[in-house]
């Protein structure tokens, strides 16, 4: 019985999770039409080091996948890096419509880590991981989208009883599983419709599921 | 046998539900994300990295899948770190070929592939300290 109504709030979750649709206002996206994305080092507001890497390595697919041809993140970071640009903090306040052109992009993404953090009470490890996303025309450097996502998981709350739970928190601690709550709070930034952008060039629906402004 | 039924007609549900969300991958990007993530958790394994992206283009290429999007200037990068500057080149020049958007970025890449060659090629006083500067793909000094 008890399983049956986990399996429904599953269910529940899962449901809603694909229903909710944000309304936001496309307008400035649809008049730039990029083609292009420059995906930029992340920058880090956490105190976890290595977060920024691994979380960059995550963003590429989402978005070639909206339709979009993306820059390759690790030639990008590479190339920075060697013209001076090593922290991520720099790149993101340089003029938006210079590094445009350094690559020859139509718009620049910029991707940063809010929270990347564990705890631990008890037996429960409670990770949670906070982005914030912007993309900017890069002719302009016109803000064109932004978007805010965060995800919190909690162990312990599973089965296997308090054992198990202290099994769990304690490989978690050594390794907590930051990466499929990273990719998560990217598709949901990224699902249209919903909170992300439209279709690319290279998607069929390019240009034919542009959402009717909101309010008309 | 009841039960079953209706838990194995919530498992589909929860199938069709979940392939709602979660959608076929238009390229097929193998382990990408991945080779990436280990490439920047344990940077010194370069082989591991290498190899991981050329096995990708493999399976793409043999497998007649869809290239990502700029999976072979990874790949000639990678190269182009190695010192294997022709072959980099080629792979610069495949994405160039399947990605108009990235002409200008290959365009540069070719060209400091092609600068950085031509120094290792004659000097040989110099060649060493080429072979062992940092990436370098600007060629600039800091």
């Amino acid at each position: 019985m008890i399983r049956r109504i986990s399996t429904a709030i599953a269910l529940v979750a899962l449901a809603s999770a694909c229903a909710t649709v944000s309304q936001k206002d496309h307008s400035k996206l649809h008049a730039a039409q990029p083609r292009s994305i420059l995906i930029v080092p992340v920058v880090n507001k956490s105190v976890n080091v290595d977060a920024p890497d691994y979380f960059l390595s995550t963003v590429p697919i989402p978005v070639a996948e909206r339709g979009y041809y993306v820059f390759p993140v690790n030639l990008v970071k590479r190339v920075l890096e060697d013209d001076g640009l090593a922290d991520a903090g720099l790149v993101h306040d340089a003029d938006p419509t210079r590094l445009a052109a350094m690559f020859g992009a139509d718009s620049v993404l910029y991707v940063s880590i809010e929270r990347w953090e564990a705890k631990y009470v008890l037996v429960t490890t409670s990770v949670t991981v906070e982005f914030s996303y912007v993309l900017k025309d890069g002719r302009t450097g016109d803000v064109l989208w932004v978007d805010h996502e965060r995800f919190t998981y909690s162990s312990g709350d599973g089965g296997g009883g308090l054992l198990g739970a202290m099994v769990s928190a304690a490989i978690e601690k050594a390794s907590p599983s930051y990466m499929p709550l990273a990719r998560q709070a990217n598709a949901r930034a990224l699902s249209y419709p919903g909170p992300g952008f439209p279709a690319g060039p290279y998607r069929p629906e390019y240009r034919q599921d542009w959402a009717p402004p909101a309010g008309r | 046998m009841r039960t079953r039924t209706l838990r194995n007609a919530i498992a589909a549900g929860a199938l069709v539900l979940a392939a709602g969300c979660v959608r076929q991958t238009t390229y097929h990007w193998s382990r990408y994300d991945d080779s990436l993530y280990r490439h920047y958790k344990k940077p010194q394994d370069r082989e591991a990295f290498v190899e991981a992206l050329r096995t990708v283009i493999l399976e793409v290429e043999q497998k007649g899948l869809r290239m990502p999007p700029g999976l072979y200037a990874e790949y000639g990068y990678a190269l182009y770190e190695e010192g294997r500057l022709p072959e980099a080149i080629s792979y610069f020049k495949l994405e160039r070929e399947q990605w108009p958007e990235s002409r200008v970025l290959m365009d540069k890449m070719i060209r400091n592939s092609e600068l950085r060659a031509s120094k290792l090629a004659t000097p040989p006083a110099l060649a060493p300290a080429a072979a062992h500067g940092p990436a370098g793909a600007l060629e600039k000094t800091r």
